[in-house]
């Protein structure tokens, strides 16, 4: 029988965690495009996504979902929809320690729901740092309605990001459900 | 100095006037639209754009000082005797201030260039022998502040371009917003714009309704959220799956949740 194949996307701003979070939950290597950053405006790290990233989660014998990480620098966005065509639902990850990103996350947001109108969640990354935003004081600084899922997230630990994945597969259901 | 908007932006020019205080008269033309700066020692005195010429008659009919009728009759006069006696007759008489004059043309300067700051092509020539005639009224106004405001609203359209990616999108009241909107001081392009909030209506469709070009719009739209009145709200419907489908997908998305559950 043919492997059937799904995805989902990982976007967000700059830096936001995207690499992480695929890497935390993939069982394969994570297929990095990862160059150097040549900006010194975003030299918060040394390497950046230029294409996407790409991880893998086997489900059974003829299912596999694949997660996609975005790049984050808008120079690239021309892969983002590309990577937006046929996904099943998709995350907005935000540094929430960094409100400086917050705008670029609400746009990125909006971008890929014009898109593609599938489920979404917005996931609040780096939770565990002394300087991150609240919940509550994100969901008004990101404008999202409350219907919207904001969860609080750690990319690099795996249980964190399930949860996350978990509450957008849950969002898939809730959607189909009302539809019915 | 000549070339082509597209290669030497409106406001480098007006960077490279200032800089070396140039006197003289940039002439513009964009597939027909045309506009005329001058300026004198790097100071911008006179604009004209298109169909409002900057003449004085037609800045105070922009500017709703006068009436068509009244704009007609004066600018028999101006050709005649120039602006400046115009201007002078009109004070004297009592029909308008000194002040109202320089007012109305400092607006008309200033939208203007700020309309030509937004040409991105169009070939350009800078002649500094011709001078501006003497019988116009000239407002002399600095370069650098004009320069500031214009790089800022470019910011700003920017920004606004990434957060409103597409105009396909409708807008919607935001639910939390308890603002009573009669009580809001809005602007006359605002309050047009809310009348048309509706599910179906999409942002292109308000924009085209009230000839609001794509900048526009969007100022509009993006001071509308900021102030938390409405959100966006996606037109595109999502795909229509028969009950098989839908069976189909759940069981999918059931398959998925239990496997990452026991990861």
């Amino acid at each position: 029988m043919e492997t059937q194949n799904v995805k989902m996307v990982v976007t967000g701003p700059f830096s936001a965690g995207k690499t992480a979070f695929v890497q935390s939950i993939s069982e394969i290597e994570v297929v990095s495009t990862e160059r150097r950053i040549s900006s010194e405006a975003e030299q918060i790290k040394e390497a950046t996504t230029v294409a996407m990233d790409f991880g893998r989660i086997t489900i059974d014998d003829d299912l596999v979902l694949y997660l996609f990480g975005t790049p984050g620098q808008r120079r690239f966005d021309f892969m983002w929809e590309i990577l937006a065509q046929g996904m099943l639902g998709f995350v907005v990850l935000v540094d929430s320690s960094k409100p400086e990103t917050f705008r670029e996350a609400k746009s990125i947001l909006e971008t890929f729901r014009a898109y593609a109108p599938t489920p979404y969640v917005v996931s609040a990354n780096k939770q565990d740092l002394p300087d991150a935003w609240d919940l509550d004081d994100l969901r008004i600084a990101l404008r999202l309605d409350e219907s919207v899922k904001l969860l609080p997230c750690v990319a690099t630990d795996k249980e964190s990001v399930k949860k996350v994945l978990l509450e957008l597969l849950y969002a898939i259901l809730e959607e189909m459900e009302e539809k019915e | 100095m000549k070339g082509n908007l597209e290669h030497f932006s409106p406001t480098q020019i007006l960077n490279l006037v200032s800089l070396s205080k140039k006197s003289g008269t940039l002439d513009v033309n964009r597939k027909g639209r045309k506009a005329a700066l001058s300026f004198k020692d790097g100071k911008l005195i006179f604009v004209s754009m298109e169909d409002a010429d900057g003449s004085l008659t037609s800045v105070l009919s922009k500017a709703g000082r006068i009436t068509r009728e009244q704009a007609d009759v004066l600018a028999k006069h101006a050709e005649k005797h120039g602006d400046k006696q115009l201007g002078l007759l009109m004070i004297q008489k009592g029909y308008i201030t000194r002040n109202d004059i320089v007012q109305a043309i400092k607006r008309h300067a200033l939208a203007s260039v700020n309309e030509f700051a937004n040409w991105n092509s169009g070939d350009f020539i800078f002649d500094q022998a011709r001078q501006i005639g003497d019988d116009r009224i000239i407002v002399p106004l600095d370069l650098e502040n004009i320069i500031i405001q214009i790089a800022r609203a470019q910011k700003r359209d920017e920004q606004l371009e990434e957060e409103i990616p597409s105009l396909d999108v409708c807008l919607k009241f935001a639910d939390k917003s308890k603002i009573n909107i009669k009580e809001l001081q809005l602007s006359k392009e605002e309050w047009s714009v809310i009348r048309y909030v509706k599910p179906e209506n999409t942002i292109r469709m308000i924009a085209k309704s009230l000839n609001l070009s794509d900048r526009d719009i969007r100022r509009v739209v993006g001071s509308l959220r900021e102030a938390g009145l409405v959100e966006l709200m996606q037109v595109r419907q999502r795909e229509k799956l028969s009950v098989e489908e839908k069976q189909e997908k759940k069981a999918l998305v059931g398959r998925l949740i239990a496997r990452i559950q026991n990861i």
